[in-house]
């Protein structure tokens, strides 16, 4: 028997053209899953140990030149001996060359779960604890380990929960701390090019498209729970992120009945990824700085794209049944 | 269709952002660009359509585009000539493909186009607008095929009224999105008079025309009229 269609599959229903890009990113994905999964096999694993996939991975977005942003998730706090497996056995596997992983630091390395979950809000949520509990949260599969992938998510997400769950009130722990991420992208995207102007195309495009689909994807199914009783709260966050967050998206169009703009929204995101897919684009978009990004025809559509996606996801959260939570939660 | 609100379902232009002026009705000032400019933004900030309907209006829209313009809004349409069209469509078509980038559209009616392949010079900002009843062709979602697909990077301004006056029931413009609903960047909106001049949006227009608004939530509409007293 063949699975139920995705959110995705089912609004690309609705569009002359589907969305082919993120369909063939999406086999992708699993296709090369697989294969790591396989690898793997062969690896010694203790059982409180995982590794975990971030980023395009978790979006299951994946193109040809993607990072591998991995982390070795250990469960409860940390241990002092050794893990098995290493970071070096891990390295062996994941994020060679070109794949190696980004974002300052906080991957390609160990984290403990109870860093993530004790340690939200204050001097110890640093940025590397932030960026690691929130893509754990919207954007991650486990390679090996995926039970205690799944228990680390489920402590975040119910240390999240613990502060209230009452009925038509969205969870505010855990919008204002997926708010707070998003902010902290985009101010930490203009400090990383104050002084230095080194790969601003490829990083601004990734701003307005892939880490806002990254915002949206929590954002999102957050404020939809103003539509639910407080029971039914945590079943509903479990399901959803337990997708990918063009589902998550996609699942909020269909069930406003905006079809039309959901079309047009994941069609822009659509021919992001396959821009970012083609080798000549994003190695033009990844040598633009500042001033010369505006001449590039590459990223000047990247900036069109971006603008209908946006535009979308606005008409989502303020021409629907979901603005009033927008206007009641999302700014103060 | 769920409802958004009782309100703003039976009034679409309450609840849409953003809704915009094209600058084609303010005729008292025709020619004085930062005065139209001004004059749009006092109804939107957000989204403008800067309005070269006749030849004669182009070089200095150009021109205040290229060395004037402090413009406020995040979505700029350039309505192309559609009138007093003497320059040949080569020259014409280039002095569009030079409009600085701050302008996102350049609407382009379908009936003056005659090579077709000139236009493909603006790219992606190229925007097919529908045409009105008494023009000789694209008008409907299959007069405008031939077009899109020479034309393969253009999108698509719906006219509600221009789509009405076509086929009063509205199926043809159900029909233009749904064939071309990932073209769509922006509306016009107003109503039409016996003579197919656009006049201010009637309440009896914006409620026929609320099926089709509410397919188009995402996009820019821009009002070809003023708004009635």
């Amino acid at each position: 028997m063949s699975a139920a269609p995705s959110a995705l599959e089912r609004l690309a229903a609705h569009g002359a053209d589907g969305f082919p890009h993120l369909l063939a990113a999406r086999a992708r994905t699993d296709v090369e899953l697989d294969r790591l999964r396989t690898r793997f096999a062969a690896v010694e694993r203790d059982p409180d140990v995982a590794v975990v996939l971030f980023g395009s991975w978790g979006r299951r977005e994946l193109t040809e030149h993607s990072d591998d942003d991995w982390l070795l998730l250990v469960d409860g706090p940390g241990r002092g001996e050794a893990l098995r497996p290493d970071v070096e056995a891990v390295r062996a596997l994941l994020g060679a060359g070109a794949r190696k992983p980004g974002t300052q630091g906080a991957f390609g390395t160990v984290s403990a779960s109870r860093d993530l979950v004790e340690h939200i809000g204050l001097e110890e949520d640093d940025n590397r604890n932030l960026t690691q509990r929130m893509l754990l949260m919207l954007e991650s599969v486990a390679v090996v380990g995926a039970d205690v992938h799944r228990a680390c998510w489920e402590q975040v997400l119910d240390r999240y929960l613990a502060e209230g769950r009452s009925d038509h009130r969205p969870p505010r722990f855990f919008l204002n701390d997926v708010m707070r991420y998003w902010r902290t992208i985009a101010v930490d995207f203009a400090g990383k090019h104050r002084d230095d102007e080194r790969k601003w195309g490829i990083r601004n495009a990734k701003l307005r498209t892939s880490r806002k689909m990254l915002f949206a994807g929590g954002l999102v199914p957050i404020l939809r729970c103003h539509a639910l009783r407080g029971a039914d709260v945590r079943p509903f966050l479990a399901a959803q992120l337990a997708l990918p967050a063009t589902d998550r998206v996609a699942d909020a169009f269909l069930s406003a009945d905006q079809l039309d703009a959901g079309v047009r929204c994941l069609g822009a995101y659509d021919r992001w990824i396959g821009i970012l897919g083609d080798v000549a684009m994003r190695e033009e978009l990844a040598g633009l700085d500042r001033a010369s990004a505006p001449e590039s025809a590459t990223f000047v559509e990247v900036r069109r794209l971006a603008a209908e996606f946006q535009n979308g996801l606005l008409a989502l959260l303020f021409e629907t049944s979901l603005a009033p939570a927008v206007r009641e939660y999302a700014i103060f | 269709m769920m409802p958004v609100s009782a309100l703003t379902d039976h009034r679409p232009l309450l609840g849409h952002h953003p809704v915009g002026a094209s600058t084609g009705f303010l005729v008292e000032d025709r020619g004085d660009w930062p005065r139209l400019a001004a004059r749009a933004a006092a109804l939107s900030p957000f989204t403008a359509e800067l309005a070269a309907l006749s030849e004669t209006e182009l070089p200095g829209l150009a021109s205040y585009l290229a060395h004037d313009a402090s413009l406020p809004f995040r979505y700029v349409s350039v309505h192309a000539p559609s009138k007093d069209l003497r320059m040949s469509e080569s020259k014409l078509v280039d002095t569009l493909a030079r409009l600085p980038t701050i302008v996102d559209a350049i609407v382009v009616h379908p009936d003056v186009i005659d090579d077709v392949t000139e236009y493909r010079k603006l790219g992606a900002r190229l925007v097919l607008e529908n045409m009105d009843s008494r023009k000789g062709g694209g008008r409907t979602a299959d007069e405008l095929v031939p077009y899109f697909a020479a034309l393969p990077a253009a999108g698509l301004c719906l006219d509600v009224a221009h789509a009405r006056d076509v086929d009063p029931t509205l199926a043809g413009a159900h029909d233009l999105l749904d064939r071309y609903a990932v073209r769509l960047r922006h509306l016009h909106v107003s109503s039409l008079d016996a003579d197919g001049h656009h006049v201010p949006l009637t309440d009896a227009d914006e409620a026929a025309f609320g099926p089709v608004l509410r397919r188009c939530r995402d996009v820019p509409w821009i009002l070809e009229a003023p708004l009635a007293p």
